[in-house]
């Protein structure tokens, strides 16, 4: 019978004639033929080389070690071969245990071997798939940055106006623009120049820091988006919160709270984060100017638009009754002189109100021409107002077309850092992945190796306690069972005080 | 060498009336110098007015005072009443004079005007709440207290009312002067609300100022009379809407109560004598002429003299105009019936009559009140009491103001004049100290032949005539020739006078 032990590397051996063939034994020779255990050199067993050079049933050997080393260790070898004879019946059993420990000891040393790989490897994944910082700049000079706090600024953070690092290189009828991470631009292929790096950025993932940075971990997890959006010159806002560098609405005063308000409404919390993802847009100084001209238009507009229309009312019909007066004192002074000349100046009559007919038709025709202006005013106001809350919200809107387009722009080359991203994460995830593979075959093996050692051992002590039958001859040996154990540790024992009282023989 | 008797005949001697504007030299034999109680009869001719005769018995309520105004009140259903004035007191009836003053209503004047307008009676005068009476209240009532009256005030006691158009109108207010109202269409006692009204003319007064005095309504106009100017609105049926039409400066009325309507003038009594607005369809304007110009001076004289009050009274029937200067006892008779070349109305007088109101009702009765009380104009005598009938020529040149005339005798032809005595006068050179024969008119009872047997109406043939042949003393070079006669129940008319005179040398 030919035992096949995984990693069993060695040529000869086995059981094979009764021999033992055993992992990682890489001997010519030895092994168990013989009945002896011949183990010349057994790897990682932690089987001494005096023990596996051990021969049974011989004593020359130790005789003339014993001679030539002289009398002094003669008890000690006399012990030791009185040991040695009181192991030889218990080798099997010492051998089973033996390799039934090295098979436990190996099975934690895969596992731990397998976590601590798992965890190089997440650390690895992790800082291989980190958040890239990048910015877009469009050839207008506004600018998109996004980055993670603690990375460096990348370029075209300053706000200021910003030459494009390179021609627009996206093809035709793509906003042109450029995607940069912190290292240089996320390239697109053909567009990018030579001098950058083939795809911006290596897929090959560098090893990652012993640590891993402390501030990682909890940020993209526990806190949502805490950046700042900014123009050039700082955070939205004005009045009490508004920045320095923000300009107060050249509007009417009553507009102003009203832009503050707007201000507040848009302004986000200014702190800065220094853990989470710090997203940036910038404009071009005309950018900006047109940015403020048209959003203190919607604050001067919305201003108007909330302001009580009585007043607008009042003016409105004043201008109309203004443009009315004239013709209507050229009409009452026609119809004074022609009762003047009818000589009805003086007429009263109760059913004309207290006038002439004349009269009080002019009067009921102005009345109602006044009626009309009122009327038309309070439209007109509406209407006003209704057209400064759209041209509000068009200015306002227009406002945010510079920022929009910055956006628009965004769109090409958040696609291109997506397929960076992508590649990043698909480079790190078939890292993983392979490397996880690895890392279990090697799991498998040496599950297997700890086994097949587990396995031998069960068997070796399994045949202490089994009987042996000749199958030829029919003989049957009895089981060495709990008595060759016990001889084992009685001549072991005995052995080692033979041994002892050599050494004390030394000393004596 | 005896010279042949020259004959002026005086035909219809007065025919024209009184004249003192003209030169008397001048003047047409048709005029007369004086012409007292007279008027001009059917024929033309001069002749004794009428009398008057008092059908009021009982005038206790007036007691020494006159009627000042006279109203008889008729409404659509025919009932009747006649009402005066006098005495400070409202009163009606005709032979007994019944106070019906409302109570609690004092009355210190008694220059009313009363119109008749849509079954109610209303009385107005400055300074005094209006009366109404009415058929269905019975009894005199002041206007605030008047069922559905309306916006009484003060403002509105006029001294001028005017029925016209469907309304009535009033003005001259005690302190306003330039205003009129008008009431709701036909209702004389709301004045507000409905289509009442008022209107101020203090600004189209011609001369710049004026005061109204009376109105008149004729041919959709109204007519407003300011003391010295006139002015006429057209379209007034609807006063609200109506307009200025005429402005006449220089000429106003003296007084409200003097404004008649003859029907197709208006008469009345200006500063510078009697007027009249003559309608005329083509021109559509006013002219206006003189009705008294042969009186001129005298009338205003009359009028300058006058203190008390002015009445008049247009009678179609007797076709004349009287005007009555009440303080001056002075009536003038102005015949409407034609007018003399001048345009001048041929005009009477009737001094001393008594006459203080007129009235004519719908029957052609004309009522004068006295201080008797109520009269009618009938009869030859004034309350059974005789009046002198007066007719005086112009100063008679007879075509040569240089020759002596030596008048030897006058012809009188008379009409009428039953058993009155007739004093036939005459002077010379403008004397006025007057040569009288006297005569007297036999009885003027027609019968045939004279004898009482036939004395019977069916033999009578009218009027007598009769002509007297009177001789005449005396010489100058202009004769006035006069004739009075004593008017006590018989009528009188001077058909003409035949004067024979004789002309002689050269002065």
């Amino acid at each position: 019978m030919i035992m096949n032990i995984p990693g069993y590397t060695g040529t000869s051996g086995g059981l094979s004639s009764g021999g033992l063939n055993l992992p990682g034994y890489t001997g010519q020779s030895g092994g168990l033929s013989g009945g002896g255990l011949n183990i010349p050199t057994m790897g990682n067993a932690n089987i001494s080389p005096q023990l596996a050079a051990a021969t049974p049933g011989s004593s020359g050997g130790f005789g003339q070690f014993l001679t030539g080393a002289g009398n002094v260790l003669g008890d000690i070898f006399g012990g030791v071969q009185q040991i040695g004879s009181a192991i030889s019946p218990a080798i099997p059993a010492i051998a089973g245990s033996l390799l039934t420990k090295e098979a436990y000891d190996r099975l934690s040393n895969v596992g731990d071997t397998a976590y601590q790989r798992s965890m190089d490897l997440a650390e690895r994944g992790q800082q291989e798939s980190q958040f890239r910082p990048f910015t877009v700049t469009t050839p207008t000079g506004s600018a998109f940055t996004a980055r993670m706090g603690g990375q460096p600024q990348p370029p075209m953070m300053t706000g200021g106006p910003v030459a494009p690092p390179f021609t627009p290189v996206l093809r035709s009828g793509v906003m042109p623009g450029t995607v940069m991470d912190a290292g240089g631009a996320f390239g697109s292929g053909q567009g990018r120049p030579s001098a950058m790096p083939n795809g911006g950025r290596a897929l090959s993932i560098p090893l990652p820091p012993t640590s891993l940075p402390p501030q990682f971990t909890p940020v993209l997890n526990q806190v949502p988006m805490t950046g700042t959006v900014m123009d050039g010159g700082g955070a939205f806002g004005s009045g009490q919160g508004r920045p320095a560098g923000m300009p107060r609405f050249a509007g009417s005063p009553d507009s102003q709270p009203a832009a503050d308000a707007m201000a507040r409404q848009y302004q986000q919390p200014t702190p800065q984060p220094q853990d989470g993802l710090e997203i940036g847009m910038s404009l071009s100084p005309e950018e900006q100017s047109m940015y403020e001209g048209l959003f203190g238009g919607a604050g001067r507009f919305f201003g108007q638009a909330q302001q009580p229309t009585a007043g607008r009312e009042q003016e409105i019909f004043n201008r109309m009754r203004a443009a009315q007066m004239p013709e209507e004192q050229r009409q009452r002074l026609a119809l004074e002189e022609r009762l003047a000349a009818q000589g009805r100046l003086g007429t009263s009559s109760a059913a004309f109100g207290g006038a002439t007919p004349e009269m009080l038709a002019m009067a009921t025709a102005q009345e109602e021409g006044r009626n009309r202006a009122m009327l038309g005013a309070m439209q007109q106001a509406q209407a006003e107002q209704m057209q400064q809350a759209s041209l509000g919200q068009q200015f306002l809107g227009s406002s945010y077309l510079p920022q929009q387009q910055l956006l628009a722009a965004l769109q090409p080359g958040l696609t291109q850092q997506q397929m960076a991203q992508q590649a990043q994460q698909f480079g790190t995830g078939l890292f993983g992945e392979t490397a996880l593979s690895g890392i279990e075959a090697q799991l498998l093996a040496e599950q297997a190796r700890a086994n097949l050692l587990g396995g031998v051992g069960s068997n070796i002590l399994a045949g202490m306690f089994t009987p042996q039958t000749n199958k030829v001859t029919g003989a049957t040996t009895p089981a060495a069972g709990i008595g060759d154990l016990g001889g084992l540790f009685g001549g072991v024992s005995e052995g080692l005080g033979t041994i002892i009282r050599g050494i004390g023989g030394i000393f004596d | 060498m005896a010279q042949e008797l020259q004959s002026i005949n005086l035909v219809a001697p007065a025919f024209k009336g009184i004249n003192t504007e003209d030169s008397p030299l001048a003047q047409d034999p048709s005029f007369a110098e004086i012409a007292d109680n007279a008027v001009i009869d059917k024929r033309g001719r001069i002749a004794a007015r009428k009398g008057h005769t008092v059908i009021t018995t009982n005038n206790t309520v007036l007691g020494t005072d006159s009627l000042r105004a006279i109203k008889d009140y008729r409404d659509n259903a025919g009932n009747t009443k006649l009402f005066s004035v006098g005495n400070n007191k409202i009163i009606s009836g005709t032979t007994t004079l019944v106070d019906e003053t409302p109570a609690s209503y004092t009355i210190n004047a008694n220059d009313w005007k009363i119109v008749n307008f849509n079954d109610h009676l209303f009385f107005f005068q400055r300074g005094f709440e209006p009366l109404v009476y009415s058929q269905h209240t019975g009894a005199v009532e002041k206007m605030s207290v008047h069922a559905h009256s309306s916006g009484v005030a003060s403002t509105m006691y006029g001294h001028e009312v005017l029925a016209a158009y469907g309304r009535l109108w009033t003005a001259d207010f005690s302190t306003d002067k330039s205003t009129i109202y008008w009431s709701d269409l036909l209702d004389g006692v709301a004045w507000s609300g409905g289509s009442s009204g008022n209107i101020d003319i203090s600004k189209v007064w011609p001369d710049g100022y004026d005061e109204i005095v009376s109105l008149a309504a004729h041919n959709d106009l109204l007519i407003i009379f300011g003391k010295h100017s006139i002015v006429v609105y057209a379209g007034a049926t609807s006063p609200a809407s109506m307009t200025l039409s005429d402005t006449i400066a220089g000429i106003g009325c003296v007084n409200r109560d003097t404004v008649q309507y003859t029907g197709t003038d208006v008469l009345f009594l200006a500063h510078t004598g009697l007027k009249s607005f003559g309608r005329t369809i083509q021109e559509k304007s006013m002219p206006i002429s003189s009705l008294s110009g042969n009186i001129t001076k005298d009338l205003i004289a009359a009028l300058q003299n006058e203190t008390e009050f002015f009445r008049s009274v247009y009678s179609p029937e007797e076709g004349f105009y009287l005007l009555t200067f009440t303080g001056q006892d002075m009536t003038y008779c102005f015949d409407v019936r034609g007018t003399l070349e001048n345009g001048s109305y041929r005009v009477t007088r009737w001094p001393s009559t008594g006459f203080t109101s007129f009235t004519t009702l719908t029957d052609g009765t004309l009522y004068i009140g006295t201080s008797n009380g109520i009269s009618t104009h009938t009869g030859y005598t004034d309350n059974n009491v005789s009046y002198r009938f007066k007719y005086y020529s112009p100063s008679l040149t007879f075509g040569d103001s240089s020759r002596i005339k030596i008048l030897k005798k006058l012809k009188p032809t008379l009409v009428g004049a039953n058993n009155a005595t007739v004093f036939m006068k005459w002077s010379y050179d403008f004397d006025t100290t007057y040569a009288t024969a006297e005569f007297t008119v036999g009885t003027q009872i027609t019968g045939f032949y004279g004898e009482s047997e036939y004395t019977t109406v069916e033999f009578t043939g009218g009027q007598l005539t009769n002509q007297r042949s009177l001789n005449t003393t005396g010489y100058g070079t202009s004769v006035q020739v006069g004739l009075e006669s004593e008017i006590n129940g018989s009528s009188l008319s001077l058909q003409e006078i035949n004067v024979m005179a004789l002309i002689g040398k050269l002065l």
